[in-house]
C-alpha cells in the first residue's frame, strides 16, 4: 500500500469527495451511463486482461475494476443504489472506495481496451476508468511522477524539460549522423521550414536518449523526398501525459502546442512519430478536448511510409532485414486508433520474415506499459509481473526483433526484454525500414 | 388453455408488463438526460457500419476470445436467454387464449428445457466459482433465480404459478441487472459507433488502400 | 520501496531501482548499484567517464543530460553509450549516477 496515497486520503474532505463525484458526473454522457447499468457481472473479460492472465484474482477483472466505479454511481446517481444499496452493490463515494478506485484504475489498468473487446454487453470499459481518473484527478489523487510528467509539458512545452538549445543541437547532431550516413552532404533535418508540407512530431525520449529512431524517420523522408520539418519551439514534443491522467483542460493545453505550431509553420499535415498515445491524442482526442475540427490531417507516420512504398518513392530491399521480426500492437495506435494495416505492409516489404503473434492486431496484448504505468514508479512490479503475458507472445514468435511503433511501449518491451531474458532487439518501424533503404544516389535526390 | 387475459392474475401479468415497459423506458430517458457528444475528430470509418458489426460478427467466437475461451459458457447463455424467449411468446400467446400448434410443442418445450438448464448452469457457476461469487451481487442471484424459474415453471406447470413468476420477473425487470435488456442494446451501439468511427469495427473497413 | 545493503546498511531505492535520496550517493555506492541493478561486475574507464559528467551535470543542473551532451564531454559514440549501459542512458547512466528517475516515457 502507498504511503503517499494514504497520506492524501488523510486529508480529503467532504468537500473533495463531493467535487471528485460532481467531476465524475460531469464526464458522463448518454454512452457511459448507459455502460455504466450494463454490466452483467458475467465475468468473461477477466481473461481479457493481462494483469488477470498472469495473476488471476478478483481484483484484476476488468469487470471488478468497472464495478468499483458502477457501485458509486449506483449509490449516487440511481434510484435503486439508494433504496436498495445491498442488493444492489451500491456504495457511497467515501475513504475506501476512493482507494479501491486509485487502485483499479491507475493501479491495475493501462487503459488498453482489450476488455472491451471481450465483453459481453460491448462495453468500452475505459471510457468509465477515465471518468474515474478524472475523478480522482480533482481530488488530487493522481500519483506524483505521473502528473509531473504533464506538469513538465505544461511548463516547458515538452514532457522531459528539454530546453530550446538542448533540442536544436540534438537536431543538428542527427543531421550531421543522416550526412554521413546518406554521403549526401545536402541531407536536412530541417528546423522552422515555413511552408513545408508535413510538420513531423517526436516523443522526447528520442530526443534526449533515443535519437537514433529520429535519424531513421529523417532517412526515410530524406529518400522519400518529403518536404517536411520539425519545430524548433513548442509544438516538436507529441506526447501528452494528460491523456492518462483524464485531466481534459491540460490535455487541451498540451495539445495546443501542435495546432499552433502547425498554424505558425504553414503546414498541411501533422505527421505523428512512432508514439501511439500520442497518436490516440492528436489524431482523436486533440478535437474533443480543443472542441473544433482540425482544419488539417492528422497521420502516422506509418502511413506515410506505406504510401510511400505503394507510390514507390522508397524502395526497400527486405534481405537487409533478415532476422525474424514480430509486430507489436501499441493500444493507443491499433485497438485504439485504427491504425493496424499500414505498419503491417510496410515490414512485409521491408523484412524478409514478419512472424504475427497470437493473437495480433485488434486482439492483441497490451505490453503493460501502457496508461501511464511506466511513469508511475508505485506500481512498477505489477507493470512488469502484468508485462509476462507479452514476454511469453514475444518468445513463442521465435523473432529476434521486436517492431515496436511506440516509444512508450519501447520502455516496456525493453525492461520486459530484460526482466524475461528474452534476448532480443527492439526497433521502430522506421528503423526497420531505413536500414532495409535502397538509397537512391545523389543525383536522384536533386529535383 | 382459455383466455386469461381477464383473470385476476391474468390482469396482474398485464399490469406488470405494463410496469416493466414503463419502469425501462424511464431508464432510458434518464440515460438520454445525461446528453449526447457531438465528436469533431473527422472520422476514419462508418458509425453505421461499425454498429452493424458490434451486433454481429464483434460476437462470433471467430472475432471474440471470451467466447472462443468459454464455449461452454456462451452455449448456456444462449440457451438461457433462448427459453426465456420462448416463455415469454408462451405466455403472450396463452394470455391471448391461444394454443400453441401442436407442430410447435416439442421444439418449444426442448428450447424451455434448454433454457432451464441454462439458467441453472449459469447459478451454479456463479455459485461455485470462487471469483465469480466474489464478482456477484445478491441482484445477480434474484435475477437468475427469477428468471430460471419462469422458464421452467413454463414447462413443468405452466399454470398460476407460472403466472405469478412472470409477474415477480416482469416487477424486477427494471430494479436489477435485467434492465440489460435495455441496456445491452444502448451500450452495444456505443460501442460499435466508438469503433466504428475511428475505422477499428468492421476488422480491415478502413485504412485499407 | 526495496533496499540495497552498503557497508552493512541498507540504502533506500525506490521501486525502479533508483536512490530515494541522490544525495548520498559517491562512487563506491555507484558500483553497488551497477552490480546489483545493471548486472556489471566492474566499471571501466568508459563507464566512469558517462557516470561523472551526467553527476557533475545533475549536481549544477539538477536534471539529466541530454545524450548529445553526454557523447561530446566523453567523446563516445551514441552506440558505446548504448553498449557500455545494457538498460540505456536514463535506466542504467543515470540510475548508476545516482540521479532520481527522469520523467517521461523512460
Ligand atoms: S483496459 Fe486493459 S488493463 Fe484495463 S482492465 Fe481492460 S484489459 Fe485490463
Ligand atoms: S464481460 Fe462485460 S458484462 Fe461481463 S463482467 Fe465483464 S464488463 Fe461486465
Amino acid at each position: 500500500m502507498s504511503t503517499e496515497l494514504e497520506q492524501k486520503l488523510d486529508t480529503l474532505t467532504d468537500a473533495d469527495y463531493a467535487r471528485g463525484l460532481e467531476v465524475f458526473r460531469g464526464g458522463l454522457k448518454e454512452a457511459e451511463a448507459s455502460y455504466l447499468n450494463a454490466c452483467v457481472r458475467c465475468g468473461l473479460c477477466a481473461g481479457g486482461c493481462h494483469y488477470h492472465r498472469t495473476e488471476p484474482e478478483l481484483e484484476n477483472v476488468p469487470g471488478r475494476k468497472l464495478d468499483h466505479i458502477a457501485s458509486v454511481f449506483k449509490a449516487h446517481f440511481t434510484t435503486m443504489g439508494r433504496l436498495a444499496p445491498g442488493l444492489v452493490g451500491a456504495k457511497r463515494f467515501d475513504r475506501d472506495m476512493a482507494r479501491a478506485w486509485v487502485d483499479a484504475v491507475f493501479g491495475r489498468c493501462t487503459l488498453c481496451g482489450r476488455c472491451s473487446m471481450n465483453c459481453t454487453i460491448g462495453i468500452p470499459l475505459p471510457a468509465l476508468f477515465r471518468a474515474a481518473r478524472r475523478a480522482l484527478g480533482a481530488m488530487g489523487l493522481v500519483p506524483e511522477d505521473l502528473q509531473a510528467t504533464v506538469e513538465n509539458s505544461l511548463q516547458h512545452g515538452n514532457n522531459m524539460a528539454i530546453e530550446r538549445e538542448e533540442w536544436v543541437e540534438t537536431v543538428e547532431w542527427m543531421e550531421e549522423e543522416l550526412q554521413a550516413d546518406t554521403g549526401d552532404p545536402e541531407a536536412r533535418i530541417p528546423l522552422d521550414k515555413q511552408g513545408a508540407r508535413c510538420l513531423f512530431t517526436v516523443n522526447p525520449r528520442e530526443a534526449k536518449f533515443f535519437p537514433l529512431s529520429l535519424q531513421a524517420s529523417a532517412k526515410v523522408f530524406w529518400a522519400a523526398g518529403e518536404d517536411w520539418t520539425l519545430a524548433s519551439d513548442g509544438g516538436w514534443d507529441l506526447t501528452n501525459y494528460a491523456l492518462f491522467t483524464c485531466e481534459d483542460d491540460q490535455a487541451a493545453a498540451i495539445v495546443k502546442n501542435l495546432t499552433d505550431a502547425m498554424t505558425r509553420l504553414g503546414c498541411q499535415v501533422l505527421v505523428i512519430g512512432e508514439c501511439g498515445h500520442g497518436y490516440q491524442s492528436a489524431r482523436w482526442m486533440g478535437p474533443e478536448w480543443l472542441k473544433q475540427r482540425f482544419p488539417f490531417p492528422v497521420v502516422s507516420i506509418l502511413e506515410l511510409m506505406d504510401g510511400y512504398l505503394n507510390e514507390g518513392r522508397i524502395h526497400v530491399d527486405s534481405a537487409r532485414n533478415q532476422e525474424p521480426v514480430t509486430l507489436h500492437d501499441p493500444c493507443n495506435l491499433v485497438r485504439h486508433g485504427g491504425i493496424s494495416e499500414p505498419q503491417r505492409r510496410v515490414l512485409r516489404r521491408a523484412v524478409a520474415n514478419l512472424v504475427e503473434m497470437a493473437p495480433h492486431g485488434v486482439e492483441n496484448y497490451c505490453c503493460g506499459g501502457g496508461g501511464g504505468q511506466l511513469a508511475m514508479s508505485r506500481y512498477r512490479n505489477r507493470r512488469l509481473a502484468a508485462g509476462k503475458k507479452k514476454a511469453d507472445q514475444i518468445r513463442a514468435t521465435g523473432a529476434k526483433v521486436v517492431a515496436a511503433p511506440c516509444h512508450n511501449c519501447i520502455d516496456q518491451l525493453s525492461e520486459l526484454n530484460k526482466e524475461y531474458q528474452l534476448k532480443v532487439q527492439i526497433k521502430t518501424v522506421a528503423e526497420l525500414v531505413a536500414a532495409a533503404l535502397i538509397v537512391p544516389t545523389h543525383s536522384e535526390v536533386l529535383p | 388453455m382459455p383466455n386469461q387475459l381477464f383473470t385476476p392474475l391474468g390482469t396482474a401479468v398485464v399490469a406488470a408488463g405494463v410496469w416493466a415497459v414503463a419502469g425501462l423506458l424511464v431508464l432510458r430517458a434518464r440515460a438520454r438526460a445525461f446528453g449526447s457528444r457531438q465528436p469533431f475528430a473527422a472520422a476514419a470509418g462508418d458509425p453505421a457500419a461499425g454498429i452493424r458489426y458490434a451486433f454481429t460478427g464483434a460476437m462470433s467466437p471467430g472475432a471474440k476470445e471470451s467466447v472462443r475461451e468459454h464455449l461452454p459458457s456462451y452455449g448456456l447463455g444462449l440457451a438461457f436467454h433462448g427459453g426465456i424467449f420462448t416463455a415469454f411468446a408462451l405466455l403472450a400467446l396463452s394470455l391471448a387464449g391461444f394454443e400453441l400448434p401442436r407442430s410447435l410443442w416439442l421444439g418449444a418445450r426442448a428450447l424451455l428445457a434448454l433454457g432451464a438448464m441454462g439458467g441453472l448452469g449459469l447459478l451454479l457457476k456463479r455459485l461455485l466459482k470462487a471469483e465469480l461469487r466474489g464478482l456477484s451481487r445478491p441482484d445477480d442471484f434474484v435475477s437468475n433465480l427469477l428468471a430460471t424459474a419462469f422458464v421452467a415453471l413454463a414447462l413443468v406447470s405452466p399454470g398460476q404459478a407460472w403466472l405469478l413468476s412472470a409477474i415477480l420477473l416482469l416487477f424486477y425487470a427494471p430494479l436489477g441487472k435485467i434492465r440489460h435488456c435495455l441496456f445491452f442494446f444502448m451500450a452495444r451501439s456505443h460501442f460499435g459507433a466508438f469503433f466504428g468511427r475511428r475505422g477499428v469495427f468492421p476488422p480491415g473497413g478502413s485504412h485499407v488502400h | 520501496m526495496s533496499g540495497l545493503m552498503f557497508h552493512g546498511q541498507a540504502v533506500a531505492l525506490n521501486e525502479e531501482g533508483f536512490l530515494v535520496d541522490p544525495g548520498i550517493w559517491n562512487e563506491e555506492l555507484a558500483l553497488a548499484l551497477a552490480q546489483a541493478e545493471e548486472g556489471l561486475e566492474a566499471l571501466t574507464e568508459e563507464h566512469w567517464s558517462v557516470i561523472r559528467f551526467i553527476r557533475g551535470h545533475f549536481e549544477e543542473k539538477q536534471g539529466a543530460p541530454m545524450v548529445r551532451a553526454v557523447c561530446k564531454a566523453t567523446g563516445l559514440r551514441l552506440q558505446r553509450i548504448y553498449e557500455l549501459f545494457p538498460s540505456g542512458p536514463a535506466k542504467g547512466a543515470c540510475k548508476l549516477a545516482g540521479l532520481p528517475k527522469p520523467d517521461g516515457c523512460v
